[in-house]
């Protein structure tokens, strides 16, 4: 196999929003950048596609909420609009095979486990304000926080079972694994980046208040048509060689239509020979690539300690929203589903009815060895329960299990297993020599979302511009 | 439309509920804030205060610097102090709106809808 060789000042491995947003810094500030990512498509974790029936599908990260302030700006500056999750009406509850009605943030069919679930996302987003979102291993109490689970607390502060099952499907939908494998302190911080888990949980006011009109990857398409000829796509990446003033990242290249996945669908080898080098890629992922010499211990070990979370998301369409004739805002609650979280995904003007819903953690892995159809099967069963009948003959499903995605391996976020913060956080964005890290596991606001990941870019491409003028890296 | 005198009424029912219960006292441990209800259809204002773990009375007109601003219908904070009104439903829908720093809103959000749900 032939091997090219291109120069630059940057290079940048990952074209999702973070690597975009950095290498867009980088070229409106006049640096000579080269964005590589191993797919054919740019959006990292946002993936937009017209199915097979013709629905428009995000099939990743999809929605904006308030104080995503870059978030909406990228957006107003490239002119997508953004339109209202659809909230009106009641949700569903599904639960101990019974069906309940609700309004609101949470179910209230058990009215003292909703004020005992209500009361603890009190407690719990007031002890996240205290945890400072850039350093959360400085924290009071951060060692002890960090040496127990999510689970521990939520299992110490609620005395409610039907608050408890409710808290974990939001936490299930939210981090894409269950509270059990979450480190306290870590679950904490993101709670604080985000604004809150009444914030994170919330569509009106929250997180999941409005979706972009025609899909979120849209804004990364944006990012990268102002990058041009500077994007290289189908380049997987697999070694890193750096020094103190250079780096060299060693790549295959894949012509369009052969899967990037396969070792032999490669043309032609690719060294990149640069200055400085960001990779926009979750800790994981970082860990997958070949550095010579290999990355500091802690670093490393960084990588291992934070795996992606797990979860499907699929999309149910149908010829109208017909749950909306009931009055129900295609909300789903329903612990112990295999669906366990749901919204309705209608376009705005309700041209067709689609609902999206998330299966996550545990329930992910299990129903990977089922298959599709097993997993479509039993979506479809939990969406007759939730809205009759008429929800098992969908027009078309569509499903994202993002554990197989080659080049992201999970989602929606890498999270931290108890311990990993405390001892080996101050390393996720120290620069290591010439290599520094973006990616939305690296910002202090809103990590885990893309507008954390735009901000994750833009501070790493900071960090890059005063290195390349010669001036220390503040960091920690 | 409802009356001053009603509106003072059922906010009293609601204070002697609040106080006396301990899920709603522990959430507003630590947490003395000066809080203005004005009606948007009587144009009147409102003004309770939270201070040592207990509401005080509501008294007529707007008092001392607010750290939360809580807008609606005089109705509606009737239905919200009888525990008729999910207040949840009234913010999603943007009849009653919360002005305020992001934690002393998220804790008059989660205070009132546990109210509700504990009356």
């Amino acid at each position: 196999m032939s091997e090219h060789v291109r120069e630059c000042e940057v290079v940048v491995v990952g074209a999702g929003y973070s690597g975009l947003a950095a290498a867009r810094h980088l070229v409106r500030a006049g640096v000579d950048t080269l964005v590589l990512d191993a797919r054919h498509r740019v959006g990292g974790r946002s993936f937009t596609e017209v199915s097979e029936a013709g629905y428009t599908v995000d099939r990743g990260g999809q929605w904006i909420g308030p104080t995503q302030d870059h978030l909406a700006a990228l957006a107003a500056e490239l002119g997508v609009a953004t339109f209202p999750t659809f909230t009106e009406g009641q949700g569903v509850e599904l639960r101990d095979g019974n069906r309940h009605l609700y309004v609101g943030l949470i179910p209230t069919s058990d009215p003292e486990g909703a004020a005992d679930g209500i009361a603890c996302m009190l407690h719990l987003d007031l002890a996240a304000f205290d945890v400072p979102v850039d350093a959360p291993w400085d924290a009071a109490d951060a060692a002890a926080r960090d040496a127990q689970t999510l689970a521990t607390y939520l299992d110490s502060h609620l005395t409610s079972a039907s608050a408890r099952a409710i808290l974990e499907v939001a936490v299930k939908a939210i981090f894409g694994t269950g509270s059990g494998e979450l480190s306290l302190l870590f679950s904490l911080f993101y709670l604080h980046a985000g604004g809150g888990l009444t914030n994170l949980a919330r569509t009106t006011g929250g997180a999941q208040e409005r979706r972009f009109a025609g899909g979120s990857q849209q804004l990364a398409e944006g990012m990268a048509a102002e990058l041009a000829e500077r994007v290289l796509l189908g380049a997987p990446v697999e070694s890193v060689t750096y020094d103190a003033d250079h780096v060299t990242v060693g790549a295959r290249v894949v012509p369009p239509g052969a899967d990037p996945a396969d070792p032999a669908a490669a043309h032609h080898g690719l060294r990149v020979r640069a200055r400085r080098a960001i990779l926009a890629m979750a800790p994981a992922l970082c860990g997958r690539l070949d550095f010579s010499p290999p990355l500091p211990g802690n670093r490393d070990q960084l990588g291992q300690r934070m795996p992606m979370g797990a979860v499907t998301k699929i999309h149910a369409f149908y010829d109208e929203p017909f749950w909306r004739a009931d009055g129900l805002n295609g909300q789903i609650v329903a612990p112990g589903s295999i669906l366990e979280s749901a919204f309705d995904n209608s376009p705005d003007d309700a041209s067709h009815g689609a609902i999206v819903g998330f299966i996550a953690g545990d329930d992910c892995r299990r129903m990977e060895a089922a298959g599709p159809a097993a997993r479509q099967a039993a979506v479809l069963d939990d969406l007759a329960r939730a809205f009759g009948p008429r929800a098992r003959t969908p027009v078309e499903v569509v499903e994202q299990h993002w554990p197989a995605e080659p080049f992201t391996r999970g989602g929606p976020v890498a999270i931290s297993s108890p311990g990993a913060l405390t001892a080996l956080g101050p390393a996720l964005r120290r620069p290591v020599g010439p290599l520094h890290w973006a990616g939305t596991e690296t910002a202090t606001q809103w990590c885990g979302y893309l507008d954390g990941a735009l901000s994750a870019g833009l501070r790493a491409a900071d960090e890059v511009l005063h290195a390349l003028q010669g001036e220390p890296v503040g960091l920690d | 439309m409802a009356s001053t005198e009603e509106l003072l009424e059922a906010y009293a029912e609601w204070r002697g509920r609040s106080n006396g219960n301990p899920r709603l006292t522990s959430m507003v441990r630590g947490w003395d804030r000066v809080i203005h209800f004005t009606t948007v259809d009587t144009e009147q204002g409102f003004t309770m205060r939270v201070a040592g773990q207990q509401l005080s009375e509501l008294t007529v007109g707007h008092e001392g610097q607010p750290d939360v601003v809580v807008s609606g219908s005089s109705e509606d904070f009737c239905d919200m102090f009888w525990g008729d009104l999910n207040p949840s439903e009234k913010y999603m829908s943007g009849e009653i709106t919360l002005l305020g720093s992001q934690q002393d809103v998220m804790r008059i959000d989660a205070i009132s809808m546990v109210a509700f749900l504990d009356s």
